[in-house]
């Protein structure tokens, strides 16, 4: 199996538009894709509660949060 | 003619190859023994005894984990060394030495192991992690340090290279490649350490009999002591990868070499002293140590988040110049049809989902919730079956027409490989790791228990098996596919139409980066400082509590015959103890 030598030439050197220098780049897309993924993190981090906590027996930090929220001490 | 590695470097491209190939034979072996216990567990198709799983599961670790991993580094850096400095390694020989010793360790460590298939007394079936009181056949440890002797040598190559290049350009930075090499060797120099007194001191003449046992917690201690940064050993030419291959694939420029440099030297002095978050559930470390490893281990989340931040910037500089625009349309741009640009690619957005349960591991509450749980064996299929892995095959597609001469042999094959292996990985990781949350433990043949059901919020265990054996079933596939390319490649005839040997250039280059960060000497004193600020005062202790040979000990060497005898002997002096103590009090209540 082999290409043509124009497919390779395409898929092996990469086109440019244009030459973007130190000053003029600004990787606002990189910030986009890791303020996402940061968002994605947080997010988890709050439904790990769930899956810890709620999800099993109470535990000492989890005694202590119903404890602050409803005053009631758990068993 | 073009400029590639084998016509600059004919004599090293020899090596590299050969270290290649050693490894993709690992990688051959331990993927057939992967879909075997994916299905024996799953109880899809058992066709070997139970007991057997453990010798399957003993190879698969230690051929994938140690064996495909590192031969292929070995490889890689060999190529980076005398690529970024444009030399010649110093002897040839020498560095067929430390290939040679490699090769023959590994082939020492693998007798034992596989004639715990046989009927034979040879036997080390002991898992990836060697724990005492698990004892292998004195071979299997031989083999290791043979091993790791061997790429201590290598090292040692690459620094001498280093170091004859220094003479002749004395106020040049030193190559970035070359750099990461020369970090990633230091923190494998002091890592190795913690193993190499766990087999030389303890083990190895444990199971020759010439000491009567060893401290199991010790042993397991100074294991994990290299067991945490051979991660990194595996983890650093896949970010080298990243850095410096990725950028020129993408189109474009490596965003920052220094913060490279940083993050490198962040991973030289924070790899070690962290070991000890494995054992967040031994007994006999104090909470006070475990915590001081969390908190290392959270720091290293540095280096990797600085990873994620340099390396997709230089892909965005790349599609950028090529006409991609937009928060997020430039994605677009980038050469999602090269299947070394796409491997590369997915295997780091994998990468970024074992950080999310990378750091749940690191959580010391946490981890209670998933320790030696499914879990886990979700976690490191995502970063060394994954980001590691799939970066390496990925590579091998720009590698092999480089040290072959040859064209590879179809690069559609190539593109559907490492998709495939992101979406198999994709079914069998987050099954495994749901399957951790409800309790199901890891290392284990049959998880299936009379009486008793895992309970699962959402789906069912059903469910979470048919996903692992068809996650399984697409990954063997795709290392079918792999192979099938490196043969045709192999069988190719030469071309004299291949890419350059050429890595990625920088925006922000070596001139940018201040000095001290080539200070080598420097970043290891304060790695060796902090090794024994985390690790002198755990060890004492455990030394003190239990001795450096530990408590009484009845070793259980691994094969089935003397570890059923085992069994026996220990429950009939236990029932003839009890009766016994039974008699006694009868007789005492009755006088």
């Amino acid at each position: 199996m082999s290409q043509t030598a124009d497919e390779k030439a395409r898929s092996e050197t990469p086109e440019h538009d244009r030459e973007i220098g130190h000053d003029e780049f600004d990787p606002i897309g990189t910030l986009t894709l890791i303020g996402i993924y940061f968002l994605i993190l947080v997010f988890l981090w709050f439904f790990m509660y769930f899956v810890e906590f709620l999800g099993n027996d109470p535990t000492v930090v989890g005694g202590t949060l119903v404890f602050a929220a409803t005053g009631e001490r758990l068993r | 003619m073009t400029n590639t590695y084998i016509e600059s470097f004919p004599a090293e491209a020899k090596v590299v190859r050969a270290a290649f190939y050693s490894s993709f034979l690992a990688l051959a072996i331990g993927g057939l023994f992967g879909i075997v216990q994916t299905l024996h567990r799953t109880g899809y198709y058992r066709f070997m005894d139970s007991a057997d799983y453990y010798t399957v599961l003993t190879a698969h670790g230690v051929l994938l984990a140690i064996t495909f991993t590192i031969f292929f580094l070995v490889g890689v850096f060999t190529w980076a060394v005398t690529t970024s400095l444009d030399r010649p390694v110093e002897d040839i020989r020498f560095t067929w030495v430390w290939y040679g010793l490699m090769v023959v360790g590994t082939v020492l460590t693998a007798i034992p192991i596989f004639a715990g298939f046989t009927d034979s007394e040879m036997s080390a079936s002991v898992l990836f992690t060697f724990y005492a009181p698990l004892q292998g056949h004195p071979l299997f440890y031989f083999g290791l340090v043979l091993f790791v002797v061997g790429t201590w040598l290598a090292g040692a190559d690459w620094f001498r290279s280093w170091w004859a290049w220094k003479q002749e350009h004395p106020d040049e930075r030193i190559p970035l490649p070359t750099f990461m090499v020369l970090t990633t060797t230091l923190m494998w120099y002091i890592a190795t350490l913690g193993v190499a007194a766990a087999i030389l001191l303890f083990l190895l003449p444990w199971s020759l009999g010439l000491v009567e046992s060893v401290n199991p917690l010790l042993t397991r201690t100074l294991f994990w002591f290299f067991g945490h940064p051979v991660v990194y050993f595996w983890l650093m030419p896949a970010y080298m990868m990243w850095y410096i291959m990725l950028p020129k694939i993408s189109g474009g420029k490596l965003f920052s070499d220094p913060l490279a440099r940083v993050v490198f030297v962040l991973f030289l002095i924070l790899s070690v002293p962290t070991g000890i978050h494995h054992q967040y559930l031994d007994p006999g470390i104090a909470e006070g140590f475990k915590f001081i490893a969390m908190t290392n281990t959270m720091f290293l989340l540095l280096p990797s988040l600085l990873t994620a931040f340099t390396v997709v910037a230089s892909m965005e500089h790349g599609a950028r110049q090529r006409g991609g625009t937009g928060y997020l349309g430039w994605l677009k741009a980038l050469p999602w049809r090269d299947p070394v640009f796409a491997g590369m690619a997915l295997a780091g957005l994998m990468f970024a989902a074992a950080g999310f349960s990378g750091m749940i591991n690191a959580g010391m509450n946490i981890n209670y919730l998933v320790h030696n749980t499914f879990w886990v064996v979700g976690h490191f299929h995502l970063t060394v079956g994954t980001a590691v892995a799939l970066t390496f095959m990925a590579v091998t597609y720009w590698f092999l027409p480089q040290v072959t001469g040859k064209e590879l042999w179809s690069r559609s094959v190539a593109l559907g490989q490492v998709v495939l292996w992101f979406v198999g990985m994709t079914f069998m990781s987050n099954a495994m790791h749901r399957g951790g949350l409800l309790g199901i433990p890891r290392r284990t043949a049959e998880p299936q228990y009379e009486g008793f059901e895992f309970e699962a919020a959402v789906g069912s265990v059903g469910e979470l098996d048919a996903q692992i054996a068809l996650g399984g079933a697409l990954l063997t596939l795709s290392l079918v596919l792999f192979f099938a390319n490196v043969i045709g490649t192999a069988l190719n005839s030469r071309s004299d139409d291949l890419p350059a040997n050429e890595y990625a250039d920088t925006l922000s280059g070596p001139s940018d980066a201040p000095l001290v960060l080539d200070n080598l000497k420097l970043w290891t004193a304060i790695a060796i400082v902090l090794v024994i600020f985390a690790y002198s005062f755990p060890l004492l202790s455990i030394i003190e509590r239990g001795g450096l040979f530990g408590p009484e000990l009845t070793e259980l060497p691994v094969s089935i015959g003397p570890g059923l005898e085992y069994l026996s002997t220990t429950t009939v002096s236990t029932v003839t103890t009890a009766g016994e103590t039974a008699i006694a009090i009868i007789a005492g209540v009755g006088s």
